[in-house]
């Protein structure tokens, strides 16, 4: 056998070693690639810079579970960051179960408290909202009809200072929502964007974004934050390195073994072509 | 009056009302029809609220019969069956008795288990994709050779290693994504919404009855 067909009949376990070296090797020892800042990163850090005024109402919205964590944790404390230096009311909320676990996992980087923000006043976390598209329908017709207590106190809305503003979608200025998945951005769209006009921005794991551009091209999605790379790009904008920065040295030496396989794989493939024939 | 209530037309005619109620106020501005809508959508939350703990039951009825049948790898079950008992004890909304989403065993159990089980189940598709990358990814034909090229470029836009020292990679990636990625997803999405307003006249018409056991035939 020549070292073409070896390379046409290759043991995918030396394939998976050869991943499993080219993703934890700068884990372990980062490389420090230069990270250029793509339009996608300057349109996310622009819309939250600019277009959040002080005292506007947002949703912060961890529309996922410890799968997406890898991807769209770090640009979720990212842009959680950047919202608290701004003067804002924040609701978090989910309509994914471990959404509000993962918000905790996030107040152990990032402590709202720190930025001076005080629970009830300037920000609320009514936790998972179960039921889907219907949940947000019905969220965005009467939150305190929809929700019955908050997540951390586990008292009524009406109890709460910041919830005397909000009372429905039209007291809400932009929803932030990360997501893997279903429900997401088209079910924001259907019930919260097109019906009431509230603008929106979606950070989304790489997989999504394909299905996310033709909502950002007709301006529904106004900003997008597709993946890894591009957070690392935010991180850098904001001045605060963090977990994307660290993982995109991981994601570059990962692309680069994915070029270099499809490459050898095709000389392999027509070099041996010939033969087959 | 048994019989009667066993009558398709009612299953049906419910279906009817119910989309009804939730699709005019969408376009209309009929203040009682969005209080009603209101109403029957804060009732099916408490009916998902309330399937959550059918949820529960059904993955302790499964996993309880594969272990007391011994199938292959019951074991796995008896890890699934101890671990969502730890979870709903100890996440129990009962702080006065220090259980819930601040329980020390609830958190650790989520931090340490449940996390890096999540990501890892995700990060696997890295080495079915790099595995596809040396087998899969050639270039056997015209559309092949399509899809080679340009999800290499994909790949290759999506990295600062690349990027980095060749700008216009991103440049070349973003008009693949912006221009004829869109231009497909737009017509998948278009299709897709006519099929589902098709579909949806059928079933306020009642000539689509898959949702009905057995297809709703007698």
């Amino acid at each position: 056998m020549s070292i073409m067909d070896k390379i046409n009949n290759l043991d995918r376990r030396i394939v998976y070693l050869l991943a499993w070296i080219f993703v934890l090797y700068p884990l372990i020892f980062p490389l420090g690639l230069p990270i250029p800042i793509s339009s996608d990163a300057r349109a996310w850090h622009s819309y939250v810079e600019n277009n959040v005024k002080d005292g506007d109402t947002v949703i912060f919205t961890p529309m996922y579970g410890t799968s997406g964590m890898p991807e769209l944790f770090p640009m979720t404390v990212a842009t959680m960051k950047h919202l608290l230096e701004k003067d804002v009311k924040i609701v978090v909320l989910s309509f994914w179960t471990e959404g509000p676990l993962v918000f905790t996992a996030l107040l152990r980087q990032v402590n709202p408290a720190d930025f001076g923000y005080v629970y009830g006043v300037d920000w609320i976390n009514l936790g998972y909202l179960p039921g889907s598209e219907t949940a947000m329908g019905a969220l965005a017709t009467s939150f305190q009809n929809a929700v019955a207590n908050d997540f951390v106190e586990g008292r009524p809305l009406s109890s709460f200072a910041i919830m005397d503003n909000i009372k429905t979608a039209t007291d809400i200025d932009l929803i932030i929502s990360f997501e893997t998945g279903t429900p997401g951005a088209p079910e924001w769209l259907r019930q919260w964007n097109t019906p009431y006009g509230v603008p929106m921005i979606v950070g989304c794991i790489g997989v999504s974004v394909p299905g996310m551009i033709p909502y950002v091209n007709s301006g529904q999605v106004s900003a997008l934050m597709p993946g890894l790379t591009v957070s690392a790009e935010y991180e850098l904008l904001l001045q605060k390195p963090g977990l994307a920065v660290a993982g995109v040295d991981a994601v570059s030496t990962s692309h680069l073994l994915i070029v270099l396989l499809v490459v050898i794989g095709n000389i392999a493939y027509f070099l041996t072509k010939g033969d087959e024939k | 009056m048994g019989e009667a209530l066993k009558r398709i037309e009612i299953p049906i005619a419910l279906t009817i009302i119910a989309t009804l109620l939730q699709v005019i106020p969408y376009y209309f501005d009929i203040p009682v029809l969005k209080d009603a809508a209101g109403t029957a959508s804060n009732g099916v939350l408490l009916i998902v609220a309330c399937a959550t703990f059918v949820g529960v039951i059904s993955i302790l009825q499964v996993h309880g019969k594969r272990v007391q049948r011994r199938v292959e790898g019951w074991y796995f079950s008896v890890l699934v069956f101890v671990f969502v008992i730890i979870m709903v004890l100890t996440g129990l909304p009962l702080a006065e008795f220090g259980l819930g989403r601040n329980n020390s065993i609830f958190n650790w159990v989520f931090t340490n288990i449940q996390t890096p089980l999540g990501g890892t189940m995700y990060s696997i598709l890295a080495f079915f994709i790099t595995s596809a990358a040396v087998r899969a990814f050639k270039a056997r034909n015209i559309e092949a050779a399509i899809v080679l090229v340009s999800g290499t470029l994909m790949v290759m836009g999506n990295a600062p290693i690349f990027t980095s020292p060749v700008p216009v990679m991103v440049d070349i990636s973003l008009w693949i994504r912006n221009v004829p990625n869109m231009a497909t997803m737009r017509g998948v999405m278009i299709g897709a919404a006519l099929g589902a307003v098709a579909l949806a006249v059928r079933t306020l018409m009642g000539i689509e009855r898959g949702y009905l056991r057995g297809g709703g035939e007698e």
